[in-house]
């Protein structure tokens, strides 16, 4: 599975604004809203069972990066997006620190063969350290699209 | 490479230890923050404090996107479910340990397949493996187990002139099961072909399930070996398995264990093993059961001094070879001192398990002949191995090569010509060393380097 598969262009945030983890998450999941890939009636259901998984664990994986997600009935297909915070936002990482690198992911339940593949895909090309590097440096839209379209294509992770 | 252990006790502990050692990137889990904490300031791994069956801490230790997973907490059924979830979540390998022998039964059902997990450990099996492979059979120069103790290699010297010697090997009808591998002649070794014949005074390997090989030697041999005496002190897992394993006629066992409900079950289990209630550590006990006059002690109980003790005791009775099963690593250096012949430690022997499934390669293990260029290779199928595109009678193996056996779902199989090699198969080889590379290439060798 690759970025282009479920990562929405037109919802990606060089600059988030937020600045704790419930804003933020309400922050990306609004960005999918405005791109037309969720539906606003659904942001306020879709935010909470994020956040509720949340608070069983997060995912907030350690160096500066978290991966919140959920699966939700109201989306057909997998939608995800990005999202850049250069002061990082506190999300109870496992090493403590703050995060500056966040995807999102929504996946419909019926496809938990997908979702997993997603989530593998986004924790493979995570641990490579220029990927995230390049990634929290990223100034625009444009950028960080570039380096996804870079890691679909192997640039990344060998 | 990235490795997420399960569980942070004894086995977990030695594991990243050794994993570190080796330069991977370690991650444990176990579900005691006095654990993590503790293996956290000793080892240079990550330690993530929760349980390893729970979705959310299996993500939090990088699961999705892991090279191997290892399950070896203390419960089985923790170690099945984490060890699936890991594989579901994208861990590329995925292995558990399990204590019951009924998991790794397929009889019934077959865990491992409805779990896919590549592979299930017992660790008081593989101890046993191990003890039988420090046992050379009679009559045998070498004798090596292979796919999981279901194939055995020995090696014998032809010294009776019988019907069989002068005979291609093809008219000899020998059993299915069984192939002569190798003959040594005048300092020369080869793989045996169709065409071969075995002379006096040849040296040749025999390949096979243990029966067939016993079969197959009554060919090359006038009179049948003389029996291998072995006295085995404690009935538990590993006993046991020691048991199965050696269970046949080359070999006379006496086993001994003080719980008369284990008995029981040994005696009800075990046809060819003389099964006695008796506390091995009497002396009274090992002078009745005629321990100095067996040829191999071997001493399984779960305590290490107590085992010791017992081996202590055989060898003042007389036994000439003593073997152990010895859990403390602290102990490595008397053991030898002592006289005990061999001693086995259920976490080396764990451990070499996992380091070879952490070979890149589809290797499982490779041996020499003793005295020539060939060696015995087990090999995994792999998905999408250009092996599995030939019928075998195609296969464009080189030369010097041999398919011996196919090992598929447990089940040990001489393959026929229009077999086909299936991912998750394992195959039993001879070749020669300068044509193994070359053998590789249809196992996917380069493509994983």
């Amino acid at each position: 599975m690759k970025f282009s598969d479920f990562v929405c262009q037109d919802a990606i945030r060089a600059e988030l604004s937020a600045d704790d983890k419930e804003s933020v998450i309400r922050e990306l999941v609004s960005a999918l809203v405005e791109s037309g890939r969720v539906a606003e009636s659904d942001h306020e259901d879709i935010v909470k069972a994020i956040i509720k998984r949340e608070e069983l664990g997060s995912t907030g994986i350690g160096r500066g990066v978290a991966v919140p997600h959920t699966k939700h009935p109201s989306v057909e297909r997998l939608v995800g997006t990005v999202g850049i915070s250069h002061d990082g936002v506190d999300f109870d990482s496992l090493d403590g620190e703050k995060v500056q690198l966040l995807f999102l992911l929504i996946s419909p339940p019926d496809r938990p063969g997908d979702h997993l593949r997603a989530l593998e895909n986004i924790s493979r090309q995570l641990r490579d350290e220029m990927f995230c590097k390049f990634l929290k440096q990223s100034k625009s839209c444009a950028d960080i699209s570039q380096l996804l379209e870079e890691a679909d294509n192997n640039q990344f992770v060998s | 490479m990235r490795i997420v252990v399960l569980g942070a006790g004894t086995v977990g502990t030695w594991i990243a230890d050794l994993l570190c050692q080796h330069r991977h990137s370690v991650t444990v889990i176990d579900n005691s923050s006095e654990n993590t904490q503790r293996i956290n300031e000793e080892l240079d791994v990550k330690g993530v404090t929760g349980s390893a069956s729970e979705s959310s801490i299996l993500f939090q230790a990088g699961v999705l996107g892991a090279d191997i997973c290892l399950a070896v907490t203390g419960s089985d059924e923790v170690n099945l479910v984490a060890a699936s979830m890991a594989k579901a979540m994208g861990a590329r390998r995925s292995i558990a340990r399990a204590f019951g022998p009924i998991f790794r039964d397929r009889s019934t059902f077959d865990y491992e397949r409805h779990f896919r997990i590549d592979r299930l450990l017992s660790l008081e099996h593989l101890s046993a493996v191990e003890l039988a492979r420090g046992l050379q059979g009679p009559g045998s120069l070498a004798t090596e187990s292979l796919a999981d103790g279901k194939l055995q290699m020995q090696e014998i010297t032809v010294r009776d002139s019988t019907a069989a010697l002068g005979q291609p090997l093809k008219d000899l009808s020998l059993p299915s099961g069984v192939r002569v591998g190798t003959i040594y002649r005048d300092g020369n070794m080869w793989i045996a072909g169709a065409e071969d014949h075995v002379q006096l005074e040849d040296r040749i390997t025999l390949i096979g399930q243990r029966q067939d090989i016993v079969d197959v030697k009554d060919k090359f041999q006038r009179k049948a070996d003389p029996k291998l005496g072995v006295v085995i002190a404690g009935g538990g897992e590993t006993g046991y398995h020691l048991c199965r394993i050696l269970e046949d006629r080359r070999y006379a066992i006496t086993l001994m264990e003080h719980d008369p409900e284990r008995c029981e079950f040994l005696a009800a289990n075990l046809t060819h093993v003389t099964v006695i209630q008796a506390d091995a550590q009497r002396r009274a006990v090992l002078e009745e059961e005629r321990v100095g006059t067996a040829d191999v002690f071997a001493a399984c109980t779960g305590d290490d001094e107590n085992n010791i003790m017992a081996c202590v005791e055989a060898k003042e009775l007389g036994c000439k070879r003593m073997m152990a099963i010895v859990q403390r690593p602290d102990y490595a250096n008397v053991v030898g001192k002592l006289g005990i012949t061999v001693a086995v430690s259920p976490r080396d022997v764990m451990a070499k398990q996992i380091l070879s499934f952490l070979n890149k390669g589809p290797v499982i293990s490779r041996a020499m002949l003793p005295g020539g260029n060939i060696g015995v290779f087990e090999i995994e199928v792999n998905e999408d191995a250009p092996a599995t595109q030939y019928d075998l009678l195609s296969l464009p193996l080189p030369p010097s090569c041999l398919i011996i056996a196919v090992m598929r779902q447990d089940f040990v199989q001489v393959p026929g010509a229009n077999d086909r090699l299936k991912p998750g198969d394992l195959v039993v080889a001879l070749v020669d060393d300068a044509a193994a590379e070359k053998m590789l290439t249809l196992f996917n060798m380069k493509a994983l380097t």
